[in-house]
């Protein structure tokens, strides 16, 4: 039994980097921003962020001009197209994370500069290191969309985690901030291990690492009886393994404590980028085993079933319960990540388009949230209690405007695109039958309205307590200019939703690319 | 322009909505596009104006001319106009799709559904509009430095959302334009935001508004489950083969889209917000609350007419409802001192004749109305927009007299008198045609129930006259007296602006006049307000001439024909499937035939209820009062005066039973969960970790190692259960 089916390799080369132009831009921009924060010239040091969102932004259009169904299909990605939605909008919704995180890197150190009351040491300075990590972790995801086999999955993951490691830990290299880093990792790690060991366990199912010939090996194993239990553990194992990356339970605990630790804009980072990567990773993983078909082995749909039922209802209870905005949000995604694994719950094409739809109304959700809540600062580290953004709305209009929408539009209330997102994943939920998670989606978003009112009642209504040190201004404008772009757009894009929704759905098509997906077939059939 | 054949409408017993033709898709005609936009751009403009503190009246100017166009653009599609109804799409809307059938999608596009329905609302709308803002131009002058801007902005907004709502070719479109009126409303009852009363009935339109919009909102739900589709389009296609009998959710429709129609025409239960909406500057008085967007629900219901002929006893509902509202504001009208308050009851009862017109199948009656009372409550609201901008804000019938004689009034005394003939249905007046056609359908009906309300109409009618003319001998006539108002209706201006008049002398300030009736000069309208007022009054005039027309020149009325072809037409199917049992114009009435006699009656009650206004209020004054005390002395009917000078207590009923008990609950529910929830509860709890946290965490967080512990318990646990299932016999 051959590891993988000897394809032509020399053509299959060609096909496979004319697919990665995007990820090949990101790498080449990180060394260039890597290189331009050891710069003795302020100004060029200033241009790292701007220049990592041009970067982020530039991937994004050569995404969509570079890359087709046809040569993803050629290549085996068993989804040609999905790359074609994925990684446009995970490059527009990073560029607005980037743009969240401007200029809080080596803040105090350059204000120092500026001030004259410092000097330059290249060595203290990780503004440069730290926008060339983003811009690996987002390579990562982008990578992770044409994965063929386990192991690019793998690696493509391990690019996504590892550089949000670092980030969270030298991010402001404060004690919470290094301490975060270390449970990151560690159960991060824990997690990584889980996951190769359902991957080993799926070699040893079907014999192969090769997405395409494992889904051909289930399919046979299926029509002859069902998926073997080793097959169905190396499923179980990965999806547990992927869960950690999308903090479902059973692996969400380290994320209250992780993104509490981290700084507010690296938060908003760690609440989408590894996010995607997760959903990507079990959509891959999972659609080996029919997925989209309705076919997934029925452990594998109860484990769904109830993760995403105790994730939604973990998640939401949990943030009803907290005072810090940071710890909240964490409790809050979890909770998102929990409406998601409904779709994927519900296992058809259309709940999978919805779930990728979601992921895209939650990341334009999240730059505006998070944006809007990065106006304001401490001594150096977040304002994270909900009592500082008392009396924001006299201080910020525009940002105390974008946490309400935002806040609305997580909430889910027509007609801002998060709305959309649920909408979608409540019909195909409803539509597959699975009429109990739709009944627990509804309860939970109703709960969630608890905490997301928080958001929006105390910027608007609660005034400051005189007694408390007032919090500081950002200095930099690009968190908020981000945060009124992605919040203009939760308002607008619901008026494209049509547009938008036909993307996301060819997406999935798996007509998409057919035209050369089948003389790629018939070769392989042919060698072998 | 080919008239549609007359005979096809006559055709004996047409089945509902059977005859409306299907769409034609005419991307060519998106030009039409334009007069969504252009209120649109305007209102954002003015918006932005405002933001920026703009001095002067280009906001004024601006709304005229953007509203001025779009009645331009209208009038030529109305000459251009083809014969069916035809879509436009303008752009891509909501569009979803979870299945293969049509109850598996939902499509909304932005798209204009024009047929002559639409252009013949459309016409009045804009028409109006723009007058409406060229007297406003004038009339808010004196709020140049504050509010100016965001009144005309208000107003885009409307313009903006009667437009979406009459032209829209989905019933979203509709609910998105219906919403949008009622958001415009509630800004300019509010406008005079300092002002408690007006605060308050902003909040009071808006929330009894909220009612019917559920109704509504529901109404297009069950409209999409049930037809698998909310476009016009294809919905009066899917309705025209649905069977008579559908599912007991299809039934339901109609009575949902009424209950949205009722809030918003201020009918039934629900008309109580519209009295206390003249809070508002009276140019949108006169344009929201009186002739355009509270004929929205007519606007539904004639729309809707398909979904409402499958269920002809939601039709009788209507009927009832616009009937028993009509006399009920009328009886109210009759006894109150505010002029604005009695042409808003007016405005409520005249909404019945048009709800009742629905309700009897004769949709051209109500369209007809619609149309003429449109045009005389404009001009009774604008002439008494120009009493109150000219007299301190005073309105109260008791305090003005004789103002025909007042110099720089004669002009609106005169249309104010055309108003109040016409709004009394005096013979051969435009109104007289148009409530005529209502009342026939009832009165020649064969049904003894529209009997009674045919019958009950023309003694409204007489009521009508009686309190129509209560105000104008009142107010108008008689010797000359009048007290200043004290400005409290702070529509009007800011003295400290003494400002020249047409003749000549300045305005004295706030002081020096307010309380001293000789030195008040009452200062009469200029150019704008008297160029509104006079366009308005002759078209109200005008209003009448399809009438004369079908009547010397026997042709088709022009008012018929513009609904002919619509959804509304189904209505006159209606009318002919009753006369095909026996009812309508050849039915003998008291010796005559229907109609002769609906005239003739209708002619006596009007001029009866003018002629006893004329004895009480103008040649004996004293009369009216002695009446009244007579009335108040007599044991049983001794407290009817006082009942219907408050409103028949129908406020305080509200109040006591619905207003009352909810805030009582809400208390109740803030207590608990204040104190017992919060402080117990979820404080409790959310302490709790932190308890834990001090002996747990020696770190910042909680300890590594039991979290990893925990994940990988959950990960054994589901290994450990994917193990049990297998063994238990696999999957």
């Amino acid at each position: 039994m051959t590891i993988a089916a000897p394809i032509t390799l020399a053509s299959t080369m060609a096909d496979r980097v004319g697919l990665l132009w995007p990820e090949l831009l990101l790498l080449a921009a990180a060394m260039v921003v890597a290189l331009m924060g050891l710069s003795k010239d302020r100004t060029i040091r200033g241009a790292v962020g701007p220049v990592s969102i041009l970067a982020v932004l530039a991937s994004g259009l050569l995404a969509l001009f570079t890359g087709g169904a046809d040569a993803a299909a050629a290549a085996g990605v068993p989804f040609p197209a999905l790359a074609q939605w994925l990684k446009p909008m995970v490059a527009l919704i990073a560029a607005g994370l980037m743009a969240v995180q401007g200029g809080f890197v080596d803040q105090a150190l350059e204000a120092a500069i500026g001030r004259n009351a410092a000097a330059f040491n290249p060595l203290r300075a990780i503004r440069g290191e730290f926008h060339a990590f983003a811009l690996f972790s987002i390579a990562g995801v982008m990578l992770l969309t044409t994965a063929t086999d386990l192991i690019w999955i793998f690696l493509a993951l391990e690019l996504v985690s590892l550089p949000t490691y670092v980030m969270v830990a030298i991010g402001r290299g404060d004690r919470p901030g290094l301490e975060a880093a270390v449970k990151y990792f560690f159960l991060g790690a824990m997690a990584t291990a889980i996951m190769l060991m359902g991957f080993a366990l799926l070699y040893g199912a079907t014999g192969s690492l090769q997405l395409d010939l494992i889904q051909n090996a289930f399919g046979a194993q299926a029509a002859t009886g069902g998926i073997a239990l080793l097959g169905v553990g190396g499923l179980m194992l990965a999806s547990v393994g992927l869960f950690f990356k999308i903090t479902a339970v059973p692996m969400h605990f380290y994320a209250p404590d992780v993104y509490e630790g981290a700084p507010l804009p690296v938060t908003a980072f760690l609440s989408f980028i590894p996010k995607v990567a997760g959903f990507v990773g079990l959509i891959l993983v999972l659609g080996t085993a029919g997925l989209t078909a309705g076919e997934l082995p029925r452990p594998i749909i109860a484990l769904l079933w109830m993760a995403a039922i105790l994730t939604m209802s973990l998640g939401n209870m949990g943030a009803l319960l907290q005072r810090s905005m940071k710890r909240t949000m964490a409790y809050s995604s979890i909770a998102h990540s929990g409406y998601m694994l409904v779709a994927l719950a519900a296992g058809t094409t259309d709940a999978l388009d919805a779930l990728l739809f979601y992921l895209f109304a939650y990341g334009v959700t999240t730059v505006a949230t998070f944006g809007g809540l990065a106006v304001i600062q401490r001594a150096g580290g977040d304002a994270d209690r909900f009592e500082d953004l008392a009396g924001l709305r006299r201080t910020h209009p525009w940002a105390t405007a974008m946490i309400v929408l935002g806040a609305l539009s997580f909430t889910g209330i027509p007609p801002l695109l998060g709305f959309f997102g649920k909408f979608w994943i409540l019909t195909s939920a409803f539509e597959a039958g699975q009429i109990a998670l739709c009944v627990f989606l509804v309860v939970n978003s109703l709960v969630s309205a608890r905490y997301y009112l928080r958001f929006m009642a105390t910027p608007v209504v609660a005034e400051p307590d005189s007694n408390a040190t007032p919090t500081e201004r950002n200095p930099s404008l690009a968190p908020v200019l981000a945060s009124v772009a992605f919040g203009l757009a939760l308002l607008v894009l619901p008026c494209f939703t049509g547009s938008i929704f036909g993307w996301v759905q060819r997406a999935t098509d798996p007509a998409m690319g057919a035209a050369a997906s089948a003389p790629a077939a018939a070769q392989s059939a042919d060698s072998r | 322009m080919t008239l549609s054949p007359l005979t096809s409408m006559l055709s004996g017993t047409m089945m509902a909505s059977s005859d409306i033709p299907a769409a034609t898709i005419a991307p060519e005609m998106a030009w039409l596009g334009w007069a969504l936009a252009l209120p649109a751009i305007s209102a954002l403009v003015c918006t932005l104006m405002a933001l920026g503190k703009v001095k002067g009246k280009l906001p004024g100017w601006l709304t005229v001319a953007s509203l001025g166009t779009c009645f331009v653009l209208i009038f030529k599609a109305y000459q251009s106009m083809p014969e069916g109804p035809v879509v436009i799409p303008l752009a891509e809307w909501m569009s979803f799709s979870w299945g293969p059938t049509d109850f598996h999608s939902l499509q909304a596009a932005l798209e204009l559904y024009i047929d002559r329905l639409t252009i013949f609302w459309m016409l009045f709308v804009t028409g109006l509009g723009t007058l409406i803002a060229l007297y406003a131009t004038e009339y808010m002058e004196h709020d140049v430095k504050a509010g100016y801007a965001r009144f005309f902005a208000g107003v885009s907004i409307f313009l903006f959302a009667m437009t979406a709502l009459v032209m829209g070719g989905n019933l979203l479109l509709l609910y998105l334009g219906w919403e949008g009126v009622g958001l415009a409303s509630y800004m300019l009852i509010g406008y005079f935001f300092t002002r408690p009363s007006a605060v308050a009935a902003a909040k009071k339109a808006f929330i009894v508004n909220r009612i019917g919009d559920l109704g509504l909102a529901l109404g297009i739900f069950l409209t999409w489950r049930c037809y698998g589709t909310i476009e016009y389009s294809e919905l009066f296609q899917v309705t025209a083969n649905a069977p008579r009998e559908g599912p007991w959710e299809e039934s339901l429709i109609p009575y949902l889209l009424m209950l949205g129609a009722f809030g918003k025409s201020a009918q039934g239960p629900l008309y109580v917000w519209l009295p206390d909406a003249m809070e508002g500057p009276t140019p949108v008085s006169a344009l929201i609350h009186a002739a355009t967007m509270v004929t929205a629900g007519v606007f539904l219901i004639a729309r809707c007419y398909p979904l409402f002929l499958l269920q002809p006893d939601a039709l009788t509902v209507v009927a009832w409802i616009g009937g028993l509202t009509a006399f009920w504001a009328a009886t109210i009208g009759m006894a109150q001192y505010d002029m604005k308050r009695v042409w808003a009851y007016s405005t409520i009862s005249q909404l019945g004749y048009m709800f009742l017109g629905l309700g009897l199948g004769t949709t051209f009656g109500a369209c007809f109305h619609t149309f003429t009372h449109a045009f005389f409550k404009a001009c009774l609201f604008l002439t008494a927009g120009a009493v109150m901008h000219g007299f301190a804000g005073q309105l109260d019938i008791r305090r003005l007299s004789g103002l025909s004689r007042v110099p720089g009034f004669r002009m609106v005394s005169w249309f104010a008198l055309l108003g109040g003939l016409w709004l009394a249905a005096f013979p051969f007046s435009a109104a007289f045609f148009s409530k005529d056609e209502i009342l026939v359908a009832g009165v020649g009906s064969d049904r003894a129930d529209f009997q009674f309300l045919g019958w009950l109409g023309l003694l409204t009618a007489g009521l009508t006259a009686y309190y129509t003319f209560r105000v104008w001998f009142r107010a108008f006539a008689g010797p000359v007296h009048f007290e200043p108002g004290d400005e409290v209706h702070g529509d009007d201006h800011g003295h400290d602006v003494a400002h020249d008049h047409g003749d000549g002398h300045g305005h004295a300030p706030a002081a020096a006049h307010a309380h001293h009736h000789g030195e008040f000069h009452p200062h009469g309208p200029r150019w704008a307000m008297k160029f509104a007022i006079a366009i308005i009054g002759i078209g109200a005039v005008l209003a009448g001439y399809p009438a004369y027309e079908s009547m010397f020149l026997h042709k088709e009325n022009w008012v018929q024909w513009m609904i002919s072809g619509s959804t509304a037409v189904g209505g006159a199917g209606v009318v002919e499937h009753v006369a095909a049992e026996g009812a309508s114009h050849g039915h003998q009435v008291l010796g005559m035939s229907a109609h002769a006699a609906t005239s003739l009656a209708g002619s006596i009650f009007g001029i009866g209820g003018i002629l006893i206004a004329l004895y009480l209020h103008l040649i004996r004054r004293s009369a009216a009062d002695s009446l009244r005390r007579a009335i108040q002395a007599t044991p049983i009917i001794g407290w009817i005066p006082n009942a219907a000078e408050h409103k028949w207590y129908v406020d305080e009923i509200y109040h006591a039973v619905f207003r009352v008990p909810l805030w009582v609950t809400g208390h109740v529910l803030h207590f608990i969960d204040k104190h017992i929830l919060d402080a117990g509860v979820v404080d409790g709890i959310g302490a709790s970790p932190s308890l834990v946290g001090r002996v747990f965490r020696p770190l910042y967080g909680g300890v590594l190692q039991s979290y990893a512990v925990t994940m990988a318990g959950g990960v054994g646990l589901i290994l450990a259960w994917l193990a049990y299932t297998w063994l238990r016999g696999g999957f």
